[in-house]
């Protein structure tokens, strides 16, 4: 069974925000990579742009890799190229 | 209750890796928590398809705002206070009873978040992406929105350049009908093009 099945079989965890029924998120770690990114984004003066193409090529390196997992591929290397971290 | 009803589940290399850089962040002072708190709430809670159904039900009820909606999506969209990231570059595509529009990202997930939004996961997956440009009419008729053989389909792929929102048809029979009641009809998926009103 996925996820999403289990959420809609009425397992889910009531506290998890849903949108028109769907989970916004399936995971808390995947909306905090989600703000992780828009607020690094902002905070350098870059372009959200800039972060697309980080996730662009993260899931064409691995198209079956699932989608949140790509995000914070991209997010780890847009840091690593901003040089947050150095 | 015998099974242990709040087992925690182990957890896995990528939610440890979003920890680990959430600490680094904070301890470098480039994010705080309360920031991080704040961008997830507006995205669980404030944008959604809510806001998008309102942009639809003023087309609907306003053939001026419907015209301005159709030239300039970005500026019509910002007019009801609507815009941010992914928010740039909005083209409104209009459904009729000859042309029915649908939208995908084939590249990763363009969505236009201050409409919709965060995209659902079925958008973000490999086969509704490479499937839906290749058969949009089976795509469309296996997610429960068969369409008439003489009516054509036109896939908008989103991108950083543009990014679309479909303009459904107004339901038959909401003549007169308030404009809130009118947003209140109007689906996320509608706006996607995988469902009709």
């Amino acid at each position: 069974m996925k996820p999403s099945q289990v959420h809609d079989a009425g397992f889910a965890e009531p506290s998890l925000p849903r949108s028109n029924g769907a989970l916004v998120f399936e995971a808390p770690w995947q909306g905090r990579a989600l703000a992780m990114a828009v607020l690094v984004v902002e905070r350098t003066g870059r372009q959200w742009d800039d972060f697309r193409r980080e996730l662009i090529a993260a899931i064409a390196d691995d198209v079956d890799r699932p989608y949140w997992e790509s995000w914070v591929v991209a997010l780890d290397r847009f840091i690593d190229d901003v040089g947050l971290l150095r | 209750m015998s099974e242990d009803h709040h087992h925690p589940l182990p957890t896995t290399p990528v939610e440890d890796r979003v920890a680990v850089l959430e600490a680094l962040l904070i301890e470098k002072g480039i994010l705080e928590p309360a920031a991080m708190d704040r961008v997830i709430e507006h995205y669980e809670h404030e944008v959604g398809p809510l806001n998008g159904a309102k942009v639809v039900a003023r087309a609907w009820v306003d053939p001026a705002y419907r015209a301005r909606l159709l030239a300039d999506g970005t500026a019509a969209i910002a007019e009801l206070g609507f815009g941010g990231p992914e928010g740039d570059h909005m083209v409104v595509v209009e459904n009729t009873p000859e042309v029915h529009n649908v939208v995908v990202c084939t590249l990763c997930s363009c969505y236009p978040w201050p409409v919709l939004g965060l995209p659902p996961t079925w958008y973000k997956s490999p086969p509704y992406r490479s499937r839906m440009v290749r058969e949009p009419r089976v795509v469309l008729r296996e997610m429960g929105c068969a369409l008439p053989e003489d009516v054509e389909i036109r896939v908008w792929d989103s991108s950083a350049e543009v990014r679309y929102l479909v303009l459904p048809m107004r339901p038959e029979g909401t003549e007169g009908a308030p404009e809130e009641s009118l947003a209140g009809l109007v689906t996320r998926d509608a706006m996607i093009g995988v469902a009709r009103l």
